[in-house]
């Protein structure tokens, strides 16, 4: 069962090359994106130890029934509803930007709207199914796409393109001071362990978290190929032009023999996928949340029929992801991102903090 | 659900389908190089050359068609715009590896031909960037006899499917854009010339700094500049030996290089280790002693190498990356500055170390 704690923390990890978070890191390369880096990943591992010790004292039990045994119904409800914006919000840049990049890349005459309408349609749908199905689709979504991922990270690592130079350059930039953004942009990569709040749900009641030195070592070797490849394969001056970086470095590799000689268009569908799952996921959790924010609400974790109001749900959700593409655009895209990504980390370190005390102050008063 | 909503959202779906802006294959253009001149026009200084695939049932050698068509225009992005009223199909760039920029373009600023490339989204960052002599439009003009696809003998010249030349430096887009504006890494580029009407000859390096061409390496200095950045394997070296000639085939080569102080002086060493098998020797050289046929090669070698590197500094430019490395191993402020006013004066050593693996197949 170790591995559905394992598949969102590789979903979210993977998914920062879309999220911009190579774009932030970059832009602060000479100006303390190392020890950002570090940093942030010190963070992510503090909070993934913190959270799953913590949640392994809840078995089989969420992060709003965790709160509702504790908490008055008021503070449950705000935490819930702040959090499925927050994990509403998350996805919805993610799909809107990769409708965007379907526009800049496939084809520069399909409308960007269209394009968005049937992504969050499959999503939305997706979305609404029970939390047990929606784990598979995980497992499934990420046993297909991951070994294509690592394959082109794999194969951009060895080209032979790469100018270990330039790399060397920019690790040299160490002494600076770590900025707020490039922290926050970093740690995003640990970040998937907060699907727990929810997944935690499917884990049996006799459940162990084995193999958890694993997720700060796979975080930290995605956040160094993430942002020390670009800067090889396009120098420590050019890199910084781009906006979407790791499709121009995806395009900047070459499959002699694959079955089109682009990667970028593998990378692109690879992640096509991988936007969809990522939605689908933060959807049906913003979903849970709103729905655990009522006080009589029973969590089901494999219902046979699915509750209308899931339904109305993400109904709202498509309407809201929809007018927020009539707003949007890269420029203002990659500022709400930036912002979006130092909330999140605010808001999460208060989350694990929280259920971190309750789990202590739990063991002490039984 | 019930069945009506599931109808009408398929229904939705399918209706969509019809929104991309999708054109058949045999309604469009494919364009399979680009070429990019100066022309005498002082309002329409770019002349733009576009090499089009015409499709043709029959694949065999000389069957390529192509048609060519040639604009000069205010801006580059215009005149691909306008040669859309030139054809009746619609221009696709998604084919196009071959990027050829005229020497006169390159010889008074090449930046903003290559901005255009880069911020194109179909053009491919993987796509062969290379220099025409004496003009761009000249080499897309050449009919070559043993052409099965249109443009393809120049994808194969560049290209590791077809031919493997020591002498041919291949450079990619996303390549010339990283050199053409880090600091302490220049860009070069090949250059392609025209041989009689129907071939081509591409033996000639330009090094450039961050605007324009700087020297032009002859075809044995661009051999041992492959030989020497590249690990380029598949390659000769010419030596003497008591008088006589020698020829050897390089199986393997490895350089690296470091920069430090010798003598008080600020210097670059190369160390050069190759693996070689005679092509070209005089009879009985497998009876002789290898070692000091050896050690005359290295001597030659390291002539040869110094000389060109000493070439290349004075041209002012750094295509091998040593300002780059120099930037890595000091990692100051003003290490760029510093290392601006040491490249001039700076002393090479190179130190080859061939191995000799065989005669060949007689003594």
């Amino acid at each position: 069962m170790n591995r559905y704690v394992f598949y969102p923390f590789i979903m979210v990890s993977f998914i920062n090359l879309l999220l911009f978070v190579p774009y932030i890191l970059i832009q602060a390369r000479f100006s303390g994106a190392v020890t950002s880096m570090i940093v942030g990943s010190v963070i992510g591992t503090i909070f993934v130890y913190m959270y799953t010790g913590a949640l392994a004292r809840f078995p089989g039990k969420g992060l709003p029934e965790i709160l509702k045994l504790h908490c008055p119904q008021w503070l449950v409800s705000i935490t819930m509803i702040c959090s499925a914006i927050m994990w509403w919000f998350g996805t919805t840049i993610i799909v809107v930007t990769y409708a965007l990049l379907i526009n800049r890349f496939f084809n520069p005459d399909a409308n960007p709207t269209l394009i968005l309408i049937m992504l969050i349609l499959a999503c939305g749908y997706a979305a609404t199914r029970s939390t047990l199905s929606v784990m598979y689709v995980i497992e499934i979504g990420i046993i297909v796409n991951a070994p294509i991922i690592i394959f082109i990270l794999f194969k951009a690592v060895r080209s032979t393109q790469l100018n270990w130079d330039s790399i060397h350059v920019v690790a040299n930039y160490v002494t600076e001071m770590p900025t707020l953004t490039a922290v926050a942009a970093a740690s995003y990569i640990f970040t998937g362990y907060i699907n727990l709040s929810l997944f935690n749900r499917l884990l049996p009641p006799n459940f162990r978290f084995k193999f958890r030195w694993v997720y700060p070592l796979f975080g930290i070797l995605i956040l160094l190929v993430s942002f020390f490849v670009p800067i090889g394969f396009h120098g420590t001056v050019a890199v910084n032009e781009y906006i979407y970086i790791w499709s121009i470095t995806a395009d900047s590799l070459i499959m002699q023999y694959g079955f089109i000689e682009r990667v970028l268009f593998l990378f692109l569908i690879v992640f096509l996928n991988l936007t969809l799952i990522y939605t689908m996921s933060g959807w049906h959790q913003a979903m849970e949340s709103i729905k655990s924010s009522f006080r009589n609400y029973k969590p089901e974790i494999d219902s046979p029929r699915t509750p209308i109001s899931n339904y109305v749900i993400v109904g709202i959700f498509i309407v809201l992801t929809f007018l927020y593409l009539q707003f949007a655009n890269e420029k203002n895209g990659i500022i709400i991102t930036t912002y979006w990504l130092v909330v999140r980390m605010f808001v999460e370190g208060i989350i694990v903090v929280a259920v971190f005390i309750l789990s202590r102050w739990r063991s002490k008063s039984t | 659900m019930n069945a009506y909503i599931r109808i009408a959202l398929a229904s939705l779906i399918i209706g969509m389908l019809g929104g991309c802006g999708f054109k058949d294959i045999d309604k469009r253009f494919f364009v399979v190089a680009i070429g990019i001149d100066a022309s005498e026009n002082e309002k329409k200084p770019y002349r733009i050359t576009l090499q089009l695939a015409i499709p043709s049932p029959s694949i065999e050698p000389g069957a390529s068609k192509t048609q060519i068509e040639t604009i000069d225009a205010p801006s580059i992005a215009e005149g691909v715009r306008m040669l859309k009223a030139y054809v009746d199909k619609e221009l696709d760039f998604g084919h196009c590896k071959i990027y050829i920029v005229g020497e006169k373009v390159v010889k008074t600023n090449y930046q903003d031909t290559l901005q255009w490339m880069m911020r194109r989204r179909d053009i491919q960052n993987i796509a062969n960037i290379a220099i025409g002599r004496p003009d761009a439009a000249s080499i897309l003009k050449v009919i070559p006899i043993s052409e099965r696809y249109p443009g393809n003998t120049l994808f194969l010249s560049f290209g590791a499917d077809g031919t493997e030349s020591s002498y041919t430096y291949v450079e990619t887009l996303s390549d010339l854009s990283r050199r053409a504006t880090e600091q302490g890494l220049d860009p070069l580029m090949p250059i392609i010339m025209k041989n009689k009407e129907s071939s081509f000859i591409i033996n000639q390096t330009a090094l450039l700094d961050k605007k324009r061409i700087k020297l032009v390496l002859s075809p044995t200095e661009a051999q041992i500049y492959n030989q020497l950045a590249n690990d380029f394997t598949k390659s000769s070296m010419h030596g003497m030996f008591e008088g006589s000639d020698l020829v050897v085939a390089i199986t393997n080569i490895r350089s690296k290089f470091r920069i430090g102080k010798q003598n008080g002086k600020d210097t670059i060493t190369m160390d050069v280790k190759m693996k070689v098998v005679f092509e070209e020797a005089p009879r009985g050289i497998f009876t002789d002693q290898w070692t000091s046929v050896q050690q005359n090669l290295n001597q030659e070698y390291a002539k040869s190498c110094v000389a060109l590197l000493r070439k290349i500094q004075k041209a002012g430019v750094d295509p091998i990356g040593f300002g780059l490395r120099y930037r890595a191993t000091h990692p100051k402020p003003d290490s760029w500055k510093e290392w601006e006013s040491i490249y001039p004066e700076i002393e090479f050593v190179v130190r080859p170390n061939i191995i000799i693996e065989g005669t060949g197949l007689i003594k």
